[in-house]
């Protein structure tokens, strides 16, 4: 067991310090890390996924930003609408809005995603999970790539009162100016202390090296480290910290607050089989 | 190309080695019935996994749920549901009705 997560981390490791020119992968308007569980069958979930970047760039195409808009007070908002189709599978759709400093918010793109565990929680020594996502961007000056498919297996692991997820990140530009290019990979991996249900100390780490056979020149890769709190306290279930950047090509500081809401609407289906779906 | 192969291939065989972490087969019933739990206090063997059945007996979607142990899930009405809990230290663990916060908690006790 621990010598698969150490095998994990160690080829993260790997993948950083090896470089070459080329792009850097991460979701700004994603900073959240999944857990293999998914949200149980006929579950609505709401979140507002949101973040402002307090210290960052000021030419588009540096740090988050993957248009011609510069980072600096670049706030990014992401709805988020996930159902449970089954107690292994739940699907989402994403609605991103941007607001770039002295403009007013925007429509930035959309996602769409399905994401599955596989096996019940603690049927393996890992919780395993999958997750797959098409990104749809209709605005050059936020992400000039138009169509990106994102790919991550999900690894979880409980230590007593300690959660530790994997969240390796395979992307892919389908229709775009890189679209000939291969996959690039990025990471959103987290710990946590379950502390108490409203209070849930963490440490989450976001970060992208580019494409996976020519990752980009370290300093301009972008990697970030985020002290958070998250937990549920009267049904809303919440996220916050501040991210530092740890390279120069990253933004120096963002802040992200993460809001959700869950409720049981009922079930579009029947009862799960043992561990497929 | 070559690292997306690796992680796949090691998330493949550590799915086929499920046997080797699974708890016991032997699951303890936890009836919802009448607004509670019943028993309201499980007791286990520390350092031990084991499986909790859920019979929901009632009309509503009940969602069980223990911050402590990591777990939760929804069990509709008239539907039952067995979970995994991994090895507990000596000690006690609440549970409750997370969309019925009004139902008394009952307890994992694990000596």
């Amino acid at each position: 067991m621990k010598t698969f997560l150490c095998l994990a981390l160690l080829a993260s490791l790997a993948l950083l310090l090896h470089a070459r020119p080329a792009t850097a992968q991460l979701d700004p308007f994603e900073f959240e890390v999944y857990p293999a569980k998914t949200l149980d069958r006929g579950m609505l979930e709401v979140e507002s996924l949101n973040s402002v970047v307090a210290n960052g760039h000021r030419n588009g195409e540096e740090g988050t930003s993957k248009g011609t808009l510069p980072s600096q007070s670049m706030w990014r908002t992401a709805f988020e609408a996930t159902y449970g189709l089954t107690d292994r599978i739940e699907a989402t759709a994403y609605l991103n809005l941007a607001k770039p400093r002295g403009n007013n918010l925007q429509y930035a793109g959309s996602k769409f995603r399905l994401r599955g565990s596989l096996f019940d929680q603690g049927q393996l020594p890992l919780d395993l999970g999958w997750y797959i996502e098409l990104e749809y961007n209709r605005v050059p000056k936020f992400d000039d790539q138009k169509l990106e498919l994102e790919l991550r297996p999900i690894i979880q692991r409980d230590f007593g009162d300690f959660s530790l997820m994997l969240n390796p990140i395979f992307e892919k530009i389908l229709v775009g100016s890189e679209a000939k290019e291969g996959f690039e990979f990025g990471y959103a991996h987290g710990i946590y202390y379950r502390w108490m249900r409203a209070l849930t100390p963490g440490i989450e780490f976001y970060g992208g090296i580019g494409m996976i056979k020519h990752p980009d020149p370290s300093k301009e890769q972008q990697h970030y480290i985020f002290p958070v709190v998250r937990g549920e306290s009267h049904g809303i279930e919440y996220s916050v910290g501040p991210g530092f950047g740890l390279t120069r090509g990253s933004d120096r500081v963002i802040v992200k607050f993460n809001l959700g809401l869950e409720k049981i609407i009922g079930a579009l289906f029947g009862p799960s089989s043992d561990w497929l779906y | 190309m070559k690292y997306l192969i690796v992680v796949l291939s090691l998330t493949l065989l550590a799915t086929v080695a499920r046997a080797a972490g699974a708890p016991a087969d032997d699951a303890i019933e936890l009836r919802f019935e009448n607004r509670r739990f019943t028993p309201q206090t499980i007791t286990v063997r520390a350092n031990r996994p084991f499986k909790i059945k859920i019979v929901n007996a009632s009309k509503e979607a009940i969602e069980f749920e223990s911050f402590k142990i990591n777990r939760e899930k929804v069990v509709g009405p008239g539907e039952t549901v067995t979970i995994n809990v991994p090895a507990l230290k000596a000690g006690s663990y609440d549970f409750y009705d997370d969309f019925h916060r009004d139902v008394p908690e009952g307890t994992i006790v694990a000596k």
